[in-house]
């Protein structure tokens, strides 16, 4: 048996060393060996680090703050575009939400035909209830139409020119319009008045009204079509020796927010007034 | 004369400002006149000159928009210019004090004589009623409005006559 060289045994014993080193270091166990020597280096290292660093920041930080302020300006008019875009796009929204409201009040009643308008201005005179509307003669706007929101009557149209429309609102002091009780037969007037409100007038005394009753167009007088919603009775005045009983009336559309409207076209008015008492004297 | 060109850009501005926003603007049912203050603020600086162009255009370009009748608007505006002349440096130097008092006439008179058209048109419009909820917040505001309109119509009127002034 040839004899094993100790060249040869000395490499075996240092290869067995690493592989055993090796093993006890993947192994785990020498891990509070390593914490002992790595902690001194680790500490230096960040003692050192954190020195570099500081004189770095020394060295950096004023061309790092022109940048950033400059940034922070760019962020800044980004914002300011992107917070208009967002008061455009919730404006659009709006109105999107309303034409959207319009189209399926117009769709409910596919008999009327309607002609959808913006609001673009009230009547200059605190007395009057009136508003403009962005659409005149030249889109087939005519005295006289009705108009409307999703929510119920607005008024009629009171004076046209070519591109815009001026419409009396129910809630104005020279307005009057024949309604009728959604629940009973019995037909009255809904008037307005310089402050703006809308009561309930000419109902019979024998007629048992109601608080929260609806009040629909009657279509007569051929001002306005029939079974359009007008309001609610909020308040009853009824008084024994009266010849007719009032409300106040809770008007279902708000006149002070008002955005956009539909226009009736296809209602033919009609001019009664031939055959009233005051006109045969 | 270009003071009375000037009238017209400045009126119709005005008057569109007025159907669009002012209106909208209410104190219970009362809501600031602009064209009521620029007539009496430019009769204030002007000592009335003018002020009667400016009134009878600025109520015409009201009368487009409102209901009432295209003289009630021009008869209140010519009422503030002339009340404006009348006025000029006899009670008062002071034209912001004037003004005031322009202004608080010219509102009432326009109040007044809109109060009697409807009610000549049989509408109840009973005038404590009107004086209370539409009259007086409608003072207030206009009072309110006095100071920045006078500002600019010291700053037009600079532009326009440079230099000249009657204060």
């Amino acid at each position: 048996m040839k004899p094993v060289s100790p060249n040869t045994l000395r490499n075996a014993v240092v290869v067995f060393l690493i592989v055993g080193i090796l093993f006890l270091a993947l192994s785990g166990f020498l891990r509070p060996v390593l914490g002992v020597v790595m902690d001194p280096f680790v500490a230096a290292q960040r003692w050192l680090s954190e020195r570099f660093m500081a004189v770095y920041d020394f060295f950096t930080l004023p061309r790092d703050v022109t940048e950033l302020i400059q940034r922070n300006s760019e962020l800044e008019d980004e914002v300011a575009n992107l917070q208009s875009q967002i008061i455009q796009l919730q404006e659009q929204l709006q109105e999107a939400d309303i034409l959207y409201s319009l189209l399926d009040y117009a769709r409910s009643r596919p008999a009327d035909q309607y002609t959808a308008a913006a609001v673009i201005g009230r009547d200059p005179s605190p007395f009057l209830q009136y508003i403009i509307i962005d659409h005149g003669s030249d889109d087939g706007i005519r005295y006289g139409m009705p108009v409307v929101t999703q929510q119920g009557l607005v008024g009629r149209v009171e004076a046209v020119t070519a591109s815009a429309a001026r419409v009396q609102l129910i809630s104005d002091a020279q307005s009057t319009v024949n309604v009728t009780l959604q629940t009973q037969d019995a037909d009255a007037l809904v008037e307005g008045s310089i402050s703006g409100d809308i009561t309930l007038a000419m109902l019979n005394q024998n007629v048992s009204l109601n608080t929260g009753d609806i009040l629909l167009t009657s279509g007569l007088g051929g001002n306005y079509p029939s079974d359009i919603l007008v309001g609610q009775v909020v308040d009853i005045q009824k008084t024994e020796n009266e010849l007719f009983q009032t409300a106040y009336v809770q008007p279902v559309v708000d006149f002070e927010t008002l955005r956009a409207v539909l226009v009736i076209t296809n209602f033919q008015t009609t001019n009664i007034s031939p055959l009233t008492n005051e006109t045969a004297r | 004369m270009i003071a009375n060109f000037i009238s017209i850009p400045v009126m119709l501005l005005l008057s569109v400002l007025q159907s669009t926003a002012i209106s909208r603007i209410t104190l219970m049912h009362g809501s600031a006149d602009l064209i009521l203050i620029a007539v009496a603020c430019w009769g204030v600086k002007e000592k009335g000159y003018n002020a009667f162009i400016w009134a009878l255009v600025g109520g015409l370009f009201i009368a487009l928009n409102s209901a009432m009748p295209f003289y009630i608007p021009i008869a209140s505006y010519i009422f503030v210019a002339l009340l404006a002349k009348l006025l000029f440096g006899r009670i008062w130097q002071s034209p912001i004090l004037m003004l005031i008092v322009v202004v608080f006439a010219g509102t009432l008179f326009q109040h007044l004589i809109s109060i009697f058209y409807l009610q000549v048109n049989g509408v109840n419009a009973g005038i404590i009623y009107s004086l209370q909820n539409i009259t007086l917040p409608s003072l207030l505001l206009n009072l309110f409005f006095i100071f920045p309109m006078y500002v600019i119509i010291s700053d037009l009127r600079q532009w326009v006559f440079p230099g000249d002034d009657y204060e």
